[in-house]
């Protein structure tokens, strides 16, 4: 595909020239970041480490109607998004793009879900290479790098003055000369790989994740779940900052006459997640919880789909108020004995 | 100052005692600023404990946070003691837990750990940048040392302690068996000046920003969980049936419930900070509980948390209350 | 699915008919008999014993419920529902001539194929009947292709068994039936006690026989233990699962036993699946 490059102080100008996309970019209200569609194209910036809520929300929306119904009557109207109008998410880290490729496998598995693959199908990614990892990036442990380039249909680098961006896919070839971005030259695509391999080594976490999901179902019973569970809150903050994360409710809501079935992001961190209406949790304690949410990440969802259901974009790490630490979960999983364990 | 030695001596003796099952405190994080709750089950355990400006947690908060499974047949319930080490904060949350009887003064042991004030993360983070080892924090007269990826900075005291600490009148435990260090002196005093600051505003100023503020809260209740006071065993936001509360996320939904947490906690509300410090979507809880706070304060005499004998405000009928409070 | 391309949208299903299998009250058990608004559905709908939906009313959300008619009895579909919590209550208010929503048919089925030639033993307890139904009357409808029923089926009261006129007509076939009640009553002359000391009491033969088993999870732990007493084999034994389910497609998460969804990959186990994962008894 194409290389191409546009100077930063004409971002707004790039932007802006897309009339035929919706632009959904990285917004603030105060210090918190999160995808917003953009109505001013001069408030873009690229001054970001990356969003507080992952762009997950721009294909799973925290709340989502699936249909609308009346009182009394029995018509079902579908609220499928409008996939008429393209459009482009601009700015997004690798690490998420790269979670999209795999929550789609879920929500393409067997019965494909429209509601997300609408969305999905719709949307050109243009990503931002990432310069500055934060301290609990890991992305490097799960196939991702802050230039990978999984999912995304191009790649922005900002090289200070000028960005260079290098296109992946048809789609994205098409935006970057919709943008009128002009051709890149070989100075801007060693900038770019010389930026890529510094960030490379600003990333201090890892974890060497072979052999992790086959190991955690013999550590079912072991103790070791304690050392982090007794301090877990039940929180959904690891769960709904996920990126791949993707468990929801459906609710079904009335306002006077009009109703909604509705679905909405929920985690397995609560306990009313599973519980069953006799009573009976299968989940009943922190425990099991903790225990489920890494091995669904680890083993479960591996098993599946054959990949981690992780992308090592740090969030639940940042944000954990208990500094319930995944990549120390991970490493003190690899050193349990599975002979510790109680058979089940 | 706390000498950790002999805090993990303190905390050694207890825990070897036949009648105590846990004891709840802090031990060092896995990066930066962080220092994250200890729940310790064994003697051997007690060396993982720490005590600097880092320990920004309520350990009280985590003594109801335990599930309480069933008994087996057959089998006696576990009657043993939870031990918790506790700031001047911190140690509020045991006297209002007390005062509301969710547990018995004998089914805790409380360590009490004066403290001199603790770091904001967030302030630190603006003022050094971030890291992936762990930072190492002590108090200097009025300056904050900091050990970062081996390098020694300083920062004033002044701007880097957190906001519960800057007005804190507490800096002492009030209830305890046990101290582990000399009291400290006290420094703060409560003028409530963020919340005149904050009613300077008129009430369509506010309500625009709470709605911002509310339009961002993405519902993961770790303000609710957090909280020392919000132990209840099924809480009405999450009440399927009735459903007072939807669970989709919008303004209206979520300023539900933050004024429904914000009433629940008036004449409770501890102020240890912990709601506000845990939000990772950085709404002022704050502000909304100490406005409350005051309300109480100015129409009952009452404060929450500081005396084990007092009656819980809102449980208690008394013909005198003020009317004014029902607007 | 009303819509191949929107597994979310339900069918709209009038109720023909609705009865109460025990008596009125708190936890009792409702039978719906209902059939398709939009009668064209039946050219493609399809279930197998064992399948599920989501039963629901708008409004109010939807359940998972198994389907508790065989497939065999054509014309309609037959729910038996326990009321217990926000959805089943506003099921039972409703009565014939009212519709409800129904999404699926979801979920794997009991290998009826698998099964043919072989000796068929039902085990249920209470509104556990209800998944064990459909198995039964499939076997009923098909004689010539399996060996033996027998039925053993028990509740804690003679009022609490659920489909009390059809183990008379199973009787009358032929088909051997053991009924049972956990606590002494007059005039009842068949056996007193769990249901699992009933299946000892039997003592079927293991031999080419498939056990199917349903109730509460202490049932089906109890049960499971004494077939393997009597000498069946892990494979021998099915059994149905139950969790909260949301979506019922394998997507909103809850209703994982370690890598497997109950809505999707379930409700039907053999044994010999659920020994592996240890969360499947939790």
């Amino acid at each position: 595909m194409g290389d191409f490059k546009f100077a930063k102080d004409k971002l707004a100008e790039v932007v802006g020239a897309l009339k035929d996309y919706e632009v959904f970019a990285p917004a603030a209200v105060g210090d918190v970041l999160r995808f917003k569609e953009v109505e001013d194209a001069s408030s873009v910036s690229f001054d970001f480490k990356n969003t507080n809520v992952p762009p997950k929300e721009l294909m799973f929306p925290e709340t989502e109607t699936l249909f609308k119904f009346r009182v009394g009557k029995t018509d079902i109207e579908p609220a499928v998004p409008d996939e008429s109008k393209k459009r482009l998410v601009f700015g997004i880290r690798p690490c998420d793009a790269m979670a999209y490729t795999i929550v789609e496998k879920l929500y393409s598995w067997d019965y494909p879900d429209p509601y997300f693959e609408k969305r999905r199908e719709s949307s050109v990614l243009f990503g931002l290479a990432c310069s500055e990892p934060v301290p609990n990036c890991f992305c490097t442990s799960l196939g991702g790098g802050p230039g990978s380039e999984q999912g995304l249909d191009a790649l922005m680098f900002d090289l200070g003055e000028t960005v260079y961006v290098k296109t992946i896919t048809d789609a994205g070839d098409t935006v970057a000369k919709a943008m009128g971005l002009e051709a890149a030259a070989d100075a801007e695509k060693k900038a770019a790989a010389a930026q890529e391999k510094d960030a490379l080594g600003k990333i201090k976490r890892s974890i060497d994740t072979e052999g992790i999901p086959e190991k955690l179902p013999s550590l079912y019973d072991h103790p070791f779940w304690e050392q982090f569970s007794d301090r877990c809150l039940s929180c959904g903050i690891c769960t709904f900052l996920c990126p791949t994360c993707h468990c929801f409710d459906i609710q079904d809501e009335m306002e006077a006459f009009d109703g909604r079935r509705a679905r909405m992001w929920d985690t397995c961190m609560f306990p009313e997640y599973t519980l069953h209406t006799s009573g009976h949790n299968p989940r009943p304690t922190r425990k099991e919880r903790t225990r489920n949410r890494i091995s669904h990440k680890y083993s479960y969802f591996p098993e599946k789909f054959d990949v981690i259901a992780c992308v090592g974009c740090g969030r639940c790490i940042n944000y954990c108020p208990v500094n319930i630490d995944i990549l120390d979960i991970l490493e003190k999983s690899k050193q349990a004995e599975a002979k510790e364990a109680k058979t089940a | 100052m706390v000498d950790e030695t002999i805090l993990r001596e303190k905390a050694r003796e207890v825990l070897a005692r036949d009648d105590v099952r846990r004891l709840i405190g802090w031990k060092r994080g896995t990066y930066g600023y962080e220092s994250a709750p200890a729940v310790l089950k064994d003697a051997s355990q007690a060396d993982e404990l720490i005590f600097d400006p880092t320990c920004v947690q309520n350990p009280a908060s985590f003594i109801t946070l335990e599930e309480k499974l069933p008994v087996p047949r057959g089998q006696d319930p576990d009657t043993r003691k939870v031990a918790v080490l506790v700031k001047g904060c911190d140690s509020r949350a045991v006297v209002q837990q007390l005062v509301e009887k969710a547990y018995t003064r004998d089914g805790v042991i409380v360590l009490g750990v004066p403290c001199t004030g603790v770091v904001d993360r967030r302030k630190a983070q603006k003022m050094f940048g971030d890291t992936s080892e762990p930072v190492m924090i002590k108090e200097e007269g009025d300056k904050f040392v900091f050990i970062i990826d081996g390098e020694t900075r300083e920062g004033p005291r002044a701007e880097l302690l957190a906001d519960k600490c800057v007005r804190c009148r507490f800096p002492n435990p009030l209830v305890y068996d046990e101290l582990v260090a000399d009291e400290v002196a006290v420094w703060g005093a409560d003028e409530f000046a963020d919340v005149d600051e904050f009613e300077k505003m008129s009430p369509p100023e506010k309500w625009k920003f709470w709605e911002e503020q509310f339009s961002k809260c993405i519902r993961c209740y770790s303000c609710r969980n957090v909280c020392p006071m919000c132990y209840c065993l099924e809480c009405v936001v999450t009440k399927q049936k009735p459903q007072w509360t939807r669970r989709s996320t919008d303004v209206s939904e979520n300023t539900a419930y933050h004024i429904q947490r914000a009433w629940h906690l008036s004449g409770r509300c501890i102020e240890c900070g912990e709601c506000e410090r845990v939000c990772p979507v950085d709404i002022p809880i704050t502000t909304l509980n100490r406005k409350m706070t005051r309300d109480v304060k100015e129409l009952f005499s009452y404060e929450p948390g500081v005396d084990v004998e007092a009656e819980p405000l809102l449980s208690c009928y008394n013909p005198q209350d003020p009317e004014e409070y029902i607007m | 699915m009303m819509d191949e391309s929107n597994p979310y949208l339900p069918y709209i299903v009038n109720i023909e008919d609705a009865w109460y299998e025990t008596p009125v009250g708190d936890r009792a058990v409702k039978t719906f008999k209902v059939n398709f608004k939009d009668e064209k559905v039946w050219d493609t709908w399809s279930h197998k014993p064992g399948n599920c939906a989501m039963v629901g009313r708008l409004g109010i959300g939807e359940s998972m419920f198994c389907i508790s008619s065989s497939p065999t009895e054509e014309g309609y579909l037959r729910f038996s529902i326990m009321q217990a919590g926000k959805v089943t209550s506003a099921l039972h208010d409703l009565e014939a001539g009212d519709t409800m929503t129904v999404r699926g048919p979801l979920g794997n089925s009991f290998p009826m194929e698998e099964w043919e030639g072989k000796n068929i033993l039902s085990i249920g307890g209470g509104i556990g009947q209800a998944p064990l139904r459909p198995v039964i009357n499939y076997v009923r409808a098909n004689k010539d292709k399996y060996g033996n029923l027998s039925v053993l089926y028990g509740a804690r009261t003679s009022d609490l068994h659920c489909f009390k006129s059809e183990f008379q007509e199973y009787q009358e076939e032929g088909t051997e039936c053991h009924l049972a009640i956990d606590i002494e009553e007059e005039g009842w002359k068949n056996f007193v006690g769990f249901v699992p000391d009933l299946l000892l009491d039997v003592a079927p033969s293991p031999d080419n026989t498939i056990a199917v088993t349903c109730g509460p999870p202490i049932l089906i732990k109890f049960v499971t233990q004494g077939l393997e007493r009597l000498g069946f084999t892990a494979d021998q034994i099915y059994t149905t699962l139950e969790e909260r389910m949301k979506c019922g497609i394998g997507k909103c998460g809850r209703c994982n036993v370690g890598s497997l969804y109950v809505c999707k990959d379930g409700p039907v186990f053999s044994y010999a699946t659920l020994k592996e994962i240890p969360e499947a008894f939790a």
